[in-house]
């Protein structure tokens, strides 16, 4: 019989995963929106961020979460860079295509890449911090694990701001929304998406040290990633932020539930279930808005 | 496309005659192989390319009809592979019944797969493609006391009393023979109205969804032939190689190879994605050799696949085949390039066509009146 306090540390942790993958899909969801692609790399990028977080801390034993000031610039310039010089040239009629294999390439340019600086050696972050847990409500919650969804949280939170508050998330939604009529009001779309595609990936910056604190991380681990991660863009609804918050915690919180009956591996196919289910029901996705039906 | 438009300045006649006469010198080159090769090994490379010239041309069944890319044939390559293998294990089939079995099964899967891939347009077909290489590959390792997960799964021969080198050889015709399959249908496709159809919704999928064309049962039936051929390859490298690990059987970067000799060759040719696999595998097994097995095989790859989308997404043929139409001779152009002016002028010096044409030069036609 599976315990209530079981059940419920599962579902925290649930939560706390969640958070996690909205704030990844977030991302996901941003380049769909913003160019219609889908960005394969992204959870490779999200791997190369959880190396530059470990090895800033092997190199100069400062806490991970200082990289952060390197890496989130440097990501935002390599989204800008890759939408600018790479995406943006492909021929728009067989661009949604194409992005796939050309974001696909860069992935596994990463993932080489990686296994030849750092070797394919598991690795994992070793912290003052690390073995320490808290009591919340009778669950026992280790504290990267909370650090890592406070980092989550936050990134979401500057990330909403952004695009409610500011001008350039004004221009970046008007650009997501009908390209043809902001640049009619004077928008620079293609500068607009280039940032946006730059946010995308400063989310994967910060995705990476959160996923760096709590995790053993090695080359191969972005598949891990990219298939929980689409699936959950697909669910959501293709190019709905809000939708993929939801879809992130609900199937985050599916899958953590799960592992009690069935074990880690098995419960992972539950994104891919959710996938096919949603395709079969509503392709549009669940909390898709008008953007997800032209696909 | 060579085999639809006609030759303007060759004589008529000559072409086909050269076209058939490569061909011939082409399958005669490969049928003899194994005679050339020597030693065994290098028979077995021959074999790898060959089943990379199957898998490139039965993607090619997607990718170049009907321009959607799948990144995850190498889910059917290897269903059909573990599905030929269990088969003969546990339910004791004879091996090359269980390999048609193990395609006719797989084709049976591809059509529920297919109907929630291809329901909606464009970036949900990628994603699935590669959410059923991650699925499988969960599955397959999970599953131990049937697949036998990570310790992989042992197929008996087909033929126990052959020695190794005369496997091999036996192996390469069967290999050459497939792909001769593969080959045939794609060509049969191509010159059919059903192939004109998909080609439409390559180019403009609304448009030739408005001129009638079925275009859900279009694109899922060419997904299932595509499927069951891709099963066919799977199914006959495990009856050849006989060990099966999942890691290796469903893997998206081997998807990922089988695309980049489809797109290097070019997908809109009959034999590019046969000289994309050609080249690819040398290059893949030649780097094994000299380099053996580095994560910069994986940087390779990468960069190779970009550097194809970004410079010749049509594939080396077509960029080289412009290039010599640069250099030598008078432009030749296709279907496509032919404008209304133009038209008009060759219709004004050759007889008013037969009232049904094909449905786009009509079209300009009518644009130019």
């Amino acid at each position: 019989m599976v315990s209530g306090a079981l059940v419920f540390q599962s579902l925290v942790l649930g939560v706390l995963l969640g958070g996690l993958y909205a704030l990844l899909a977030a991302g996901l969801t941003l380049y769909f929106g913003v160019m219609r692609v889908v960005m394969i790399a992204h959870s490779a990028f999200l791997i190369l961020a959880a190396y530059l977080a470990w090895y800033f801390h092997r190199e100069t034993g400062l806490d991970p979460l200082l990289s952060l000031p390197i890496t989130v610039p440097l990501f935002f310039a390599c989204g800008v860079a890759i939408q600018r010089l790479l995406l943006a040239r492909l021929r728009p009629a067989t661009r949604t295509m194409m992005s796939v294999l050309l974001t696909f390439s860069i992935a596994l340019v990463i993932e080489g890449a990686l296994g030849t600086v750092f070797t394919g050696t598991q690795r994992r972050l070793q912290l003052p911090y690390s073995g320490a847990s808290l009591e919340l409500f009778g669950a026992r919650v280790a504290v990267v694990k909370l650090a890592a969804f406070a980092m989550a949280a936050a990134a979401m939170l500057a990330l909403y701001l952004v695009m409610t508050r500011t001008r350039f998330g004004h221009a970046l939604r008007a650009t997501i929304q009908h390209p043809e009529a902001a640049q009619l009001v004077g928008i620079q779309t293609a500068r607009v998406a280039g940032y946006g595609f730059g946010l995308g990936l400063a989310t994967a910056a910060i995705g990476g040290t959160a996923l760096a604190l709590d995790s053993t991380i090695y080359p191969s681990l972005h598949w891990r990633w990219i298939g929980p991660l689409m699936a959950i863009i697909v669910v959501g609804g293709l190019g709905s932020v809000v939708g993929t918050a939801i879809a992130a915690m609900v199937l985050g919180m599916a899958m953590s539930l799960l592992q009690i009956p069935l074990g880690t591996t098995w419960a992972q196919t539950v994104f891919y279930l959710a996938l096919f289910a949603t395709l079969a029901v509503r392709p549009q996705g669940f909390f898709g808005g008008r953007l997800a039906k032209r696909f | 496309m060579p085999s639809g438009s006609e030759p303007r300045r060759s004589a008529p006649a000559l072409r086909p005659i050269l076209r058939l006469a490569a061909i011939a010198v082409g399958a005669a080159l490969i049928l003899s192989f194994p005679a050339i090769a020597g030693n065994p090994y290098m028979v077995t490379v021959g074999i790898g390319i060959l089943n990379y010239a199957v898998l490139a041309t039965a993607w090619n069944f997607v990718g170049g009809f009907t321009g959607y890319i799948s990144l995850g044939h190498g889910a059917l390559s290897g269903l059909g592979a573990y599905a030929t293998a269990l088969l003969v294990t546990v339910a004791g089939l004879p091996s090359f019944a269980a390999l048609l079995v193990a395609a006719a099964l797989v084709a049976a899967l591809a059509i529920p797969i297919g109907a929630a891939a291809l329901r909606v347009r464009g970036a949900s077909f990628v994603i699935v493609s590669i959410a059923l290489v991650l699925i499988l590959v969960l599955v397959f390792q999970s599953w131990e006391s049937l697949t036998g997960g990570s310790r992989g799964l042992v197929v008996p021969r087909p033929f126990p009393a052959l020695h190794r080198a005369e496997h091999h050889r036996v192996f390469f015709f069967l290999f050459a023979g497939l792909l001769a399959l593969a080959l045939a249908a794609w060509w049969l496709i191509d010159r059919s109205r059903f192939g004109l159809g998909l080609k439409a919704i390559r180019e403009d999928e609304d448009k030739s969804e408005a001129l009638g064309i079925p275009t859900f049962t279009y694109k899922l039936v060419v997904f299932v032939v595509s499927a069951a051929l891709t099963a066919l390859g799977g199914g006959l490298y495990a009856l050849w190689f006989g060990d099966l690990d999942p890691v290796f059987q469903f893997s998206v970067l081997n998807g990922s190879t089988v695309v980049l000799m489809a797109l290097l060759g070019g997908v809109r040719h009959l034999f590019g994605p046969m000289l994309g696999a050609l080249v690819v595998g040398a290059g893949l097994e030649y780097a094994k050799l000299e380099y053996g097995d580095t994560p910069l095989h994986l940087v390779a790859t990468g960069l190779v696949l970009g550097v194809v989308v970004m410079v010749m997404p049509d594939g080396v043929i077509p960029a080289l085949s412009s290039l010599v139409r640069r250099l030598f001779g008078p432009r030749e152009a296709s279907i496509r390039e032919v404008t209304a002016a133009e038209l008009l002028e060759g219709r004004r010096r050759a007889p008013p066509p037969p009232p049904e044409p094909a449905p786009p030069r009509d079209d300009a036609a009518e644009v130019s009146r």
